[in-house]
């Protein structure tokens, strides 16, 4: 049984190891489990159901507010033992979800996702304006308070708790892939039609999922909450629906841990990326626009149909082109970055002072340590000879890739997946969304 | 309770889509238990009829009763779960599922575990049972855990009729089964429908008249929208009428 | 009264704004099935465009040239990204478009800053039309209508009354048809999805001038689009024109009324308490005036589920 073991050594590290790390990274590790939650909340509604929704943040937003309030209640005097406060989430997203849910998928299609959009603005636009509900502009805070012994003061104590929720919940969602409404939810996604033929009431079926799926979601939501102890309108912005939308599907949605590895991914990029330039969001629009076009399937994905593969992988003969492929990547990637922070310096603030003080002329200026001038073509050549070098690679690794995949695929149609991997990993066939 | 004499009834039943008339006021009644044809040339309304009684979608006037209670306008799934349950003549599976999923599905709603939340399907043992029964029903049990999406054409419309049957339906609808089958597969399929629809009320749509002929107890023949005539398969054969109607069309006349 | 009549006007004018920009979404899904979430971004670029050109030499200039960078850009889309995912299936046209809307505006702020730019109409058209009631109407607003109207007529006789017409609309249709009569179909694609995007980038021209030029514009804009076209029933263009309408109406005349829950409890005495109460009571129309429009489609979902002029599948 390999999975479960995986499972185990994660949970193992993951509760571990982070006595032995500083604040920071704890704190990292606090907002990855939070967005892996979220995530595979969100990927409730779209790799099982086939429901593409743009505006989840509006159910994350209020488990959140909602949790806030009994934190504010429990602060004056209300008996509630802090561990619990997630359900105040739970429920919150349940109610909302329900609500929500009846008006999005009374259209199917992408109506569905125009709607669920609009219901998150709509509390977007909604929440600054309403000083008792959502705190008006400053929105809510609150202080966690102690219960059995345990203060919860400590950044440590907070990722326990959030480290017990996630777990459960995801235990949840996974047990829910196994029961007959799992089942009719893949088979919703797949003909809708056809559910209804056999006797379904879609559109119950359809509120039913996104009100689980809501319901999840506010627990990520109340997680947050509890964790910053404070909350505000901005919860319910468009930003926070595209990001778990980005994180869902580079991690990839037919696989079931596939939007946890995006999540995962993206959080600590935004973490550490966000301090070294400006131009982080568009380099995660980048990649989610590259996974889109060449990767449909997502890093879960990609991992695994190399997992189902595994024993007719012959790595001796992968590796090389992989590590070409790779390098080919990477010198593309190195040509972007380079262009894009050249130009964020050329068209920054900072420039235009240098250059007035210049005369109008075109100084230069310093990046990764050395000094460029633009008007010197060698500054431009450098990303253009990284980019054509590395797609030329890129393009060489391909084609040797394509060749052994073929020959894996045209091998002898015996039975070399492994069942449990293909059992435990997946929740969802094979095809992307 | 006794069975109504009458399973399937259609009331001057009409239907236009914007200017057009589709169908043109039907009356049709079908008897509890047996096997009724419905032929017709190209555009006559054959399917526009099936997805009127199935809840496609509503008929522009007139009346549609299952068993004497009135479904005219009612949704799919409400008729369905009145026992009436129907096959599409462009396979319409769940292509990305096992072909014992597929089953399974509609064996799900028989057993009414629609919302069914809180255990593993895979303990529900009555559930599994009676689908691997409807498997073996269908001939399907070799590929029982193989992709829909992956069977042959035959294969496909075999677990078309089985998923047709896991509702426990008794009034069954079956949209042209035997569309683009050669003449073993179509004998095959005969065989089946013969043996699934046992104790049920089959309407069945075809074109294939040595279909109509083995398999069916009366014929009603539609025809630009209305019913030209029913009758048995021999008399229907000679009656001058429907020769003329098919004047071109069908050779197994 | 003069309330009535100015928010009328504005309402009118902000909705055909609307319409200029949901007129190529509505058409570009009519036609390809695709919904473009980065239309609006197509807007924003033709408002930047427009600022860019319009700063180094001409307003009108700017103008002329906007519109075209962005029929460019979009044809540019639809020929080498959108077609990619053709394959993949609706759902991840609809999200390589997301992806793209978010470099969109990611690219404007590298570009640009995160701050507003100081685009303005020129001088010579800041004088008022008419004067309602003491009150100075400005020119630029009508402007911005009469823009809208001709681009509506204009793209009425050209889709109804010319051989490019017919050719797109038989395109749309039966695309393996109109392929099979010798019509470059893919070439149609191509041209309907830059004409769309050159639309709204005209929008984004026109209005960029007279509202506030942003990053956040795209994503304000792209909102109620989506709204209008729930409302009105996408490939409809008609329905398309109403909802703006309607949408742009009911948002300018909640701009400036002030009543709340509250003032409805004064007809019944129960003002005070009312008051005293706060919240939800308390919030006047105008404050949620942002939230007229997401109500709007709400109701309409309830009321009448396919659209005012039915779903177009």
């Amino acid at each position: 049984m390999r999975t479960p073991l995986l499972i185990v050594v994660v949970l193992a590290l993951l509760t571990g190891v982070p006595p032995f790390l500083g604040l920071g990274l704890q704190n990292t590790f606090i907002n990855v489990l939070i967005a892996c939650l979220f995530a595979l909340a969100f990927n409730l509604l779209v790799g099982q159901a086939g429901l593409l929704s743009f505006g989840h943040a509006a159910y994350y937003g209020v488990g959140a507010f909602t949790t806030l309030h009994l934190m504010q209640a429990v602060e004056h005097g209300f008996a509630f033992p802090t561990p619990l406060l997630p359900l105040a989430g739970a429920a919150a997203g349940l109610v909302v979800g329900v609500v929500a849910g009846f008006f999005a998928t009374i259209r199917s299609g992408v109506y569905f996702a125009l709607v669920t959009l609009a219901i998150a603005e709509l509390l977007h636009s909604l929440a600054p304006h309403w000083q008792g509900v959502f705190g008006g502009e400053a929105g809510l805070s609150s202080m966690r308070m102690p219960w059995a012994g345990f203060t919860f003061g400590s950044t440590l104590q907070v990722y326990y708790l959030t480290l017990a929720w996630v777990a459960l919940s995801i235990w949840v969602l996974w047990a829910y892939t196994r029961t007959p409404f799992g089942r009719l939810t893949l088979a919703l996604r797949d003909n809708e039609q056809r559910v209804r033929f056999l006797g379904y009431d879609a559109h119950a079926t359809k509120v039913i999922v996104f009100a689980i799926s809501a319901t999840f979601s506010g627990i990520a939501g109340a997680l947050q909450a509890i964790a910053n102890e404070t909350a505000n309108y901005s919860l319910f912005s468009a930003h926070v629906s595209a990001q778990v939308v980005l994180q869902t599907f580079v991690g990839g949605s037919t696989v079931f841990f596939g939007p946890a590895l995006g999540a995962a991914v993206f959080t600590v990029f935004a973490d550490q990326i966000s301090d070294l330039t400006r131009s982080w969001q568009l380099y995660q629009g980048e990649i989610f626009v590259l996974v889109v076009l060449f990767a449909p399937t997502g890093i879960g994905g990609i991992v695994e149909h190399h997992l189902r593969h595994w024993r007719q992988l012959d790595w001796s003969r992968l590796a090389a082109p992989y590590a070409l492929g790779g390098f080919g990547g990477a010198l593309v990637a190195a040509a972007a970055v380079f262009l894009t922070e050249t130009l964020s310096v050329l068209f920054g603030e900072p420039y235009a002072l240098m250059r007035k003080k210049a005369g109008d002329g075109y100084p230069s200026f310093d990046l990764f340590g050395i000094h460029w001038a633009p008007t010197n073509p060698v500054t431009w050549s450098v990303p253009l000879v990284l980019f054509l070098a590395g797609v030329f690679l890129l393009l060489r690794a391909r084609r040797e890739i394509a060749a052994l995949w073929d020959a894996i695929r045209s091998a002898p149609a015996s039975q070399t997946a492994d069942d449990e991997v293909d059992a435990s990993l997946q929740s969802t066939q094979h095809s992307p969304v | 309770m006794s069975m109504p004499l009458h399973s399937l009834q259609l009331i001057d039943v009409t239907k236009s889509f914007d200017s057009t008339i589709v169908i043109r006021g039907v009356n049709l009644e079908i008897l509890t238990g047996e096997r009724h044809a419905v032929i017709g040339p190209n555009g006559a309304g054959k399917s526009t009829l099936f997805n009127l009684v199935s809840g496609m979608f509503p008929p522009s006037s007139g009346e549609i009763r299952l068993r004497g209670r009135s479904i005219t306008g009612l949704p799919p799934h409400r008729i369905n779960r009145g026992g009436l349950a129907r096959s599409f003549q462009i396979t319409n599976i769940f292509h990305r599922m096992s072909v014992f999923e597929n089953l399974r599905v509609g064996v799900m709603a028989r057993h009414r575990v629609r919302y069914g939340l809180f255990r593993p399907v895979a303990r529900m043992h009555r559930i599994n049972d009676e689908t691997r029964e409807i498997l073996a029903l269908v001939r399907l049990d070799g590929r029982a855990d193989h992709m829909a999406g992956d069977l042959t054409y035959s294969e496909q419309r075999a677990l078309e009729i089985g998923m047709t049957l896991t509702t426990g339906a008794d009034v069954i609808l079956l949209d042209e089964p035997t569309a683009g089958m050669s003449r073993e597969e179509t004998a095959r399929a005969v065989e089946l429908i013969r043996d699934v629809t046992k104790g049920k009320t089959l309407l069945i749509v075809e074109h294939d008249m040595s279909v109509v002929f083995s398999l069916c107890d009366r014929v009603s023949v539609l025809v630009y929208g209305q019913i030209l005539a029913t009758d048995t398969p021999e008399r229907i054969s000679a009656n001058r009428e429907v020769q003329q109607a098919y004047l071109g069309e069908e050779a197994a006349l | 009264m003069e309330f009535a009549i100015v928010s009328a006007l504005n309402g009118v004018i902000y909705g055909l704004l609307l319409f200029m920009v949901s007129a190529g979404l509505t058409l570009i899904f009519g036609m390809m099935g695709v919904l473009n979430f980065a239309h609006a971004s197509f807007y924003m670029l033709g408002a930047y465009a427009a600022y860019a050109v319009s700063s180094r030499v001409n307003f009108w200039v700017g103008l002329l040239i906007a519109p075209l960078v962005v029929g460019v850009v979009g044809m540019l889309v639809e020929r080498f990204l959108l077609r990619r995912v053709h394959t993949f299936g609706h759902a991840h046209q609809l999200l390589l478009t997301f992806g793209l809307a978010l470099i969109f505006e990611e690219l404007i702020k590298l570009f640009f800053g995160d701050f507003p730019v100081n685009y303005r109409m020129p001088e010579n058209l800041r004088f008022a039309a008419f004067t309602v009631f003491g009150t100075d109407y400005p020119f630029y607003r009508m402007f911005i209508g009469a823009v809208a109207v001709i681009m509506f007529i204009a793209l009425y006789v050209l889709l109804a009354r010319t051989r490019i017409g017919i050719v797109v609309r038989a395109a749309e249709r039966l695309p393996n048809m109109a392929e099979a009569l010798g019509h470059d179909v893919p070439l149609v694609f191509t041209s309907v999805f830059g004409a769309g995007a050159a639309l709204a980038g005209l929008a984004g021209a026109v209005a960029g001038a007279f509202f506030p030029t942003n990053p956040n514009m795209a994503l304000d804009m792209a909102i109620i689009v989506f709204v209008v076209v729930v409302v009105g029933g996408l490939g409809s263009l008609k329905g398309s024109l109403v909802a703006s309408v309607m949408i742009g109406l009911f948002s300018s005349f909640a701009v400036g009324i002030d009543w709340s829950l509250a003032t409805l409890c004064d007809l019944v005495g129960l003002g005070a308490w009312a008051r005293s109460v706060g919240g939800l009571l308390t919030m006047t129309i105008s404050s949620i005036s942002g939230t007229i429009p997401f109500l709007l489609m709400l109701i309409v979902l309830l009321v009448r589920p396919a659209g005012l002029m039915g779903e177009r599948n």
